[in-house]
């Protein structure tokens, strides 16, 4: 093959791979674009913080974030603990092809990919009525929970076997307990992927509609405990925009500000993740 | 475990578990009998009825009214499983439920419009789906002048489309539209603007306009004149009943709720939603 030729399928690769990352960005280009110039005017301080007059058409948002960050709060706060621990018994206490290792990784993996309204319809069925939670923050949390459990278990899972096998057989050679295996070697070790699996739940869970208009419900009032019903800001955009006449303003405002809510846990976990591991690295 | 790791680790457990205790948690019966209102039902009645309960609230304070959405047959069936205190219906009772009892607090009505140079008077509703699908494009074919129609449409997702297309049996579809506008201010100002343009709004924004001197000229159907009063007596076709329904007659605090939604104390309020009141 001459030099030409090859340059010139260096070329046409070039070319080809440049197209699909800039098409790639395009569509996050175009919603950033559209939130921010039709929703740019409308947010303002008042806005983020007063309470939602005429059906959302004037006033704010300030219980509907409120109630978002409860109910993403009680998600999370279900959510890792148990994810951890299934997490941990998937990869340290159970050999990767046990019965019940697989047969846990099997249901997770249905559950991963159920649509969302089958969860909002589980979480009325199971926390509202049988339960007898009620339309609640808390029914809507842990609706949430079932919804991004199998997100966290199976990227704190697979952070666990990216350890190598070395450092578990080192440790029980210097006589370390499982425990302190666990908790010295192993957690710090995962952190960064568990931050990871705490990112892509937190990111499924606080843009969720279908699971919460059905549990968490629609009442836009500032809850006064976890038994309120409290609408979440992604109810909040679906009404506007699809239900009040003359909502779409606070629509656009309101996605903004839910887009920013991501962006800054998105940037926070990155900078603990950073912080972490630079620690580890100069305390080893 | 070395001991001071033991102390700290303990501590924070404690501290965490002081911090929840201090939360405000409140159990389901912890809150004394009646002071909840739950209602459910109708996505098209949930953001007028939330306004009407926050309303009421500031007048009867200790009451909470707790709207939820779903749509009517949800309202209908969660009153009847005892869910809610009252369902939300976006139309007449069906002939099977007949043994629930309903409470009509306002109307929804939509109205066909043209501009007001526009000389035909009424369309005959294959017409009018005939100008909607695209088979009739001319005005020229329905008495009018020889120009072009100009179809417009709702938006995906608005209640206005949903009744409209339900009327006409179409499907969105079917419906070949040239401008597709998202309230009913811009529907008016879009047909207002545009002598050969043919649109659907709700009446009551309609006849408001209409009558504060905006070009528009509202349509009879079925020669039915479409006012908010043929609305109200509920003889117009393109309109529905916007319905309170209870399992049994109204009675205490869930009467009086139904009571003051029907009062004119609210009536500001279902305007703002573009219905059509009860009453003068």
């Amino acid at each position: 093959m001459s030099l030409q030729s090859r340059h010139g399928q260096d070329y046409c690769l070039s070319v080809l791979i440049w197209t699909g990352a800039t098409l790639v960005t395009i569509p996050f280009i175009w919603v950033m674009g559209d939130l921010l110039w039709n929703g740019w005017d409308h947010l303002s301080f008042s806005f983020v913080f007063s309470a939602p007059q005429n059906a959302g058409r004037e006033g704010g948002i300030g219980p509907i974030l409120i109630s978002t960050l409860l109910i993403v709060g009680i998600c999370m706060g279900t959510a890792v603990p148990m994810g951890l621990g299934t997490a941990l018994f998937l990869s340290e206490y159970t050999r990767h092809d046990h019965v019940l290792g697989r047969l846990i990784r099997g249901s997770l993996d249905v559950l991963a990919g159920v649509p969302s309204i089958v969860f909002g319809l589980f979480g009325n069925a199971l926390f509202c009525q049988i339960l007898g939670l009620g339309f609640s923050i808390l029914s809507g949390g842990l609706t949430l929970a079932c919804m991004v459990l199998p997100i966290v278990i199976r990227t704190v899972e697979e952070s666990f076997h990216a350890i190598s096998h070395e450092q578990r057989v080192s440790a029980a050679a210097l006589g370390l307990s499982k425990t302190t295996t666990i908790r010295t070697i192993l957690l710090p070790a995962a952190f960064p992927g568990l931050l990871v699996g705490i990112i892509l739940g937190l990111g499924r869970a606080v843009a969720e509609t279908a699971a919460l208009i059905f549990t968490s419900g629609y009442v836009a009032r500032t809850p006064e405990s976890l038994m309120d019903s409290g609408r979440s800001l992604a109810v909040h955009i679906y009404d506007l925009a699809m239900n009040v006449a003359g909502g779409n303003p606070h629509a656009y405002a309101t996605a903004l500000v839910l887009v920013g809510l991501v962006f800054i846990i998105n940037f926070a976990s990155s900078w603990i993740a950073a912080r972490w591991t630079s620690c580890n690295r100069l305390s080893a | 475990m070395p001991f001071p790791v033991f102390f700290i680790f303990t501590l924070r457990i404690i501290l965490v578990s002081h911090i929840l205790w201090a939360l405000p948690w409140e159990y389901p019966n912890a809150r004394a009998e009646g002071e909840r209102l739950i209602i459910t039902g109708s996505s098209t009645m949930a953001p007028l009825v939330s306004e009407i309960g926050k309303r009421f609230e500031t007048l009867h304070p200790g009451i909470r009214v707790d709207v939820q959405t779903g749509g009517s047959s949800r309202g209908i069936a969660d009153i009847v499983n005892g869910l809610a205190d009252i369902g939300m219906a976006s139309r007449a009772l069906k002939s099977q439920e007949q043994h629930l009892s309903g409470s009509v607090i306002a109307h929804d009505g939509i109205t066909i419009i043209l501009h007001t140079s526009n000389p035909v008077q009424e369309l005959a509703d294959d017409q009018i789906r005939s100008i909607y699908t695209g088979s009739i494009t001319n005005w020229s074919h329905v008495g009018g002048p020889d120009a072009a129609i100009t179809v417009v449409n709702k938006a995906e997702g608005r209640s206005t489309l949903e009744l409209f297309l339900d009327y006409f049996h179409l499907s969105n579809r079917d419906v070949h539209a040239h401008v597709v506008i998202g309230d009913n201010e811009q529907g008016i100002k879009t047909v207002a603007g545009n002598p050969n343009a043919i649109g659907y709004v709700s009446i009551g924004t309609a006849q408001y306009d209409a009558t504060h001197g905006i070009g528009i000229r509202l349509l009879s159907l079925q020669h039915i004149p479409a006012t908010i009063e043929t609305v109200r007596e509920g003889r117009f076709p393109l309109s529905r009943p916007l319905t309170l329904v209870t399992k049994s007659p109204p009675a205490g605090l869930i009467k009086t709720f139904i009571v003051f939604a029907q009062s004119p104390q609210v009536h500001d309020l279902i305007l703002k939603q573009y219905f059509v009141p009860l009453q003068e």
